[in-house]
């Protein structure tokens, strides 16, 4: 469904991938995992299109994806949950849920949607009215999670959805993101918490310094040798 | 007493017009972080518009409204796309940007001093002396209407703003641009709509005010300033802020008469904005951003 083509990226003169490779099949969820500044964000950036990448190409079934502007990828089908959530502070929960439906591939569904998402999280519900500025980590995450699915995604990319969110919010985030998998939808998952990575994913990358270390089944990952004494710690 | 009444119903006429002018400024600063300094050349380009289609084809200036500022909304395109468009923003492109846009207000007093010489000119209708009882305060008819016509203005925007696609999207890309992207709305052409809408403001609050004060190519020097002044008290983009601090603006000066000349009320505002900048430094340009 994705495929990343030995994309070369930098932010000015910095380099910061270098003919990264990787590939998402349709109804996997395959994890991105790498330490701090390897280039996650970055990928996700050249797949979202916020980050034109210098070469190399990125294909959506099967579609070039240079020549299509960032803003019209949502209508394809490709939503992205930001690493810092992202939201819009000032707009409330409501709005900015809405916003998420902005493409016209997915207004007409709108109200639908956001039934589904409300069902999903239901302390959205709870906060509709309230301003996305002045709710906690996990709801704002919760809220960006949501605002992707207003647009009716097939393809999910999630940076970091863990991050700086208490151990019990991680793991409802994590059963969130395992209920989106099994209900169809495809994931690239980007995580820093290997073990509850590959707990979920079907398959994983590992990349350090802009490219492709390690690759394979999560169950292979898992049982690699320099990734238990590198990450897990074991 | 009357004297008392008909001093708040002039402020309260006159911060419709304020209103109106200021909020095109705030809206331009709050989504492109952009000084739009040629506001002041819009605000005069509406008066002479106004004056140019009464005085030539006798069309009441509340007719020409509409096409005025239908018309103001795509030249402030045109000029998102041929100018503003290519300049860097934000605190980046702060100098640059302040230096276009004055050069454009530049050009047009230029050609407005071409055209129609610098002599002052007034927009008289029929009604422009005409006067009714309103709370027991002889009220001027016109003064009347320039009020009703910024407040329908302020209504529609605010709906416009809260309640369609297009406004909350202009809302948020204020707030986030890149999250914009990444939902599908296409953020140049928000930044373009916009400019447009704060150029139509600032034309429309020109042919209201042509129709109040004698006018020149200079008029809307003055204007500009007093926009600043309602920004900075009311913050950017909230409509409801922004009517408060038109409202304090204009009863500051209305009632400045009982105490100072005539000739220094327009001062009075200036003072206020001094006085605003020194006890809350921070508060210039306020920090909620289209809420
Ligand atoms: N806007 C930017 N301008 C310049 N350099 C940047 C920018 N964004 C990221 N970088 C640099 O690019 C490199 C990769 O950043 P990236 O955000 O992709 O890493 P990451 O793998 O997502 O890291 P993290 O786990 O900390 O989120 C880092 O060295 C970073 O400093
Ligand atoms: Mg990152």
């Amino acid at each position: 469904m994705l495929e990343v083509r030995a994309i070369d990226a930098a932010y000015g003169d910095v380099q910061v991938l270098a003919g990264l490779s990787l590939e998402v099949r349709e109804k996997e969820i395959v994890t991105l995992l790498g330490s701090n500044g390897a280039g996650k964000t970055t990928t996700l950036r050249c797949v979202t299109g916020l980050l034109a990448p210098r070469k190399g190409e990125v294909l959506f079934r099967g579609q070039p994806l240079s020549k299509v502007a960032a803003s019209d990828r949502a209508g394809l089908g490709i939503a992205l949950v930001p690493e810092a959530r992202e939201l819009w502070p000032q707009l409330t929960v409501r709005e900015n849920l809405e916003l998420g439906a902005y493409d016209k591939r997915a207004r007409g569904r709108a109200a639908q949607n956001l039934d589904r998402v409300q069902v999903m999280f239901p302390r959205l519900l709870e906060r509709r009215s309230q301003v996305a500025g002045s709710l906690s980590g996990g709801e704002q995450q919760m809220c960006a999670i949501g605002r992707a699915l207003m647009s009716e995604p097939s393809l999910l990319l999630l940076d970091e959805p863990s991050l700086g969110l208490a151990p019990i919010v991680v793991e409802q985030m994590f059963e969130a993101i395992r209920a989106l998998h099994a209900s169809g939808m495809t994931i690239l998952l980007v995580e820093q918490n290997l073990a509850a990575a590959l707990e979920i994913a079907t398959r994983g990358y590992v990349i350090e310094t802009g490219q492709v270390k390690l690759s394979g089944t999560a169950a292979e990952l898992r049982s690699d040798p320099k990734i238990r004494a590198a990450y897990l710690g074991l | 007493m009357d004297r008392f009444a008909e001093l708040v119903i002039a402020s309260v006429l006159l911060a419709g017009l304020y209103a109106t002018m200021a909020y095109g400024l705030g809206l331009i600063y709050g989504v492109l972080r952009i000084v739009n300094l040629n506001h002041g050349g819009m605000i005069m380009a509406g008066a002479y518009a106004g004056w140019y289609l009464h005085s030539e084809y006798g069309i009441d200036p509340y007719l020409s409204l509409l096409p005025v500022a239908a018309v103001s909304f795509l030249l402030g395109i045109a000029m998102y796309r041929g100018l503003v468009h290519r300049l860097p923003r934000g605190a980046a492109g702060g100098v640059q940007s302040l230096l276009l846009l004055f050069g454009v207000w530049l050009v047009m007093r230029n050609v407005a001093y071409l055209l129609f010489t610098g002599n002052d000119q007034t927009l008289r209708t029929s009604y422009s002396t005409r006067a009714a009882v309103l709370a027991g305060a002889l009220v001027s008819v016109n003064r009347v209407a320039v009020f009703a016509v910024a407040l329908a203005t302020l209504i529609i925007l605010h709906i416009l703003l809260t309640r369609t696609y297009l406004g909350k999207a202009i809302r948020a890309v204020a707030q986030n641009p890149d999250s914009c992207t990444l939902v599908g709305i296409r953020v140049e052409r928000i930044y373009a709509l916009t400019f447009g809408l704060g150029t139509a403001l600032a034309a429309i609050a020109g042919l209201l005010g042509a129709t109040l004060f004698p006018f020149n190519p200079s008029f809307g020097a003055g204007e500009l300033l007093k926009s600043f002044v309602v920004v900075v008290l009311g913050g950017l983009g909230s409509v409801a802020g922004t009517a408060i601090a038109a409202l304090i603006l204009a009863a500051v000066e209305v009632f400045a008469i009982l105490f100072i000349p005539a000739y220094l009320t327009a001062a009075v505002g200036f003072v206020l904005l001094v006085l605003v900048l020194v006890l809350r430094p921070g508060g210039l340009f306020g920090q909620r951003v289209l809420g």
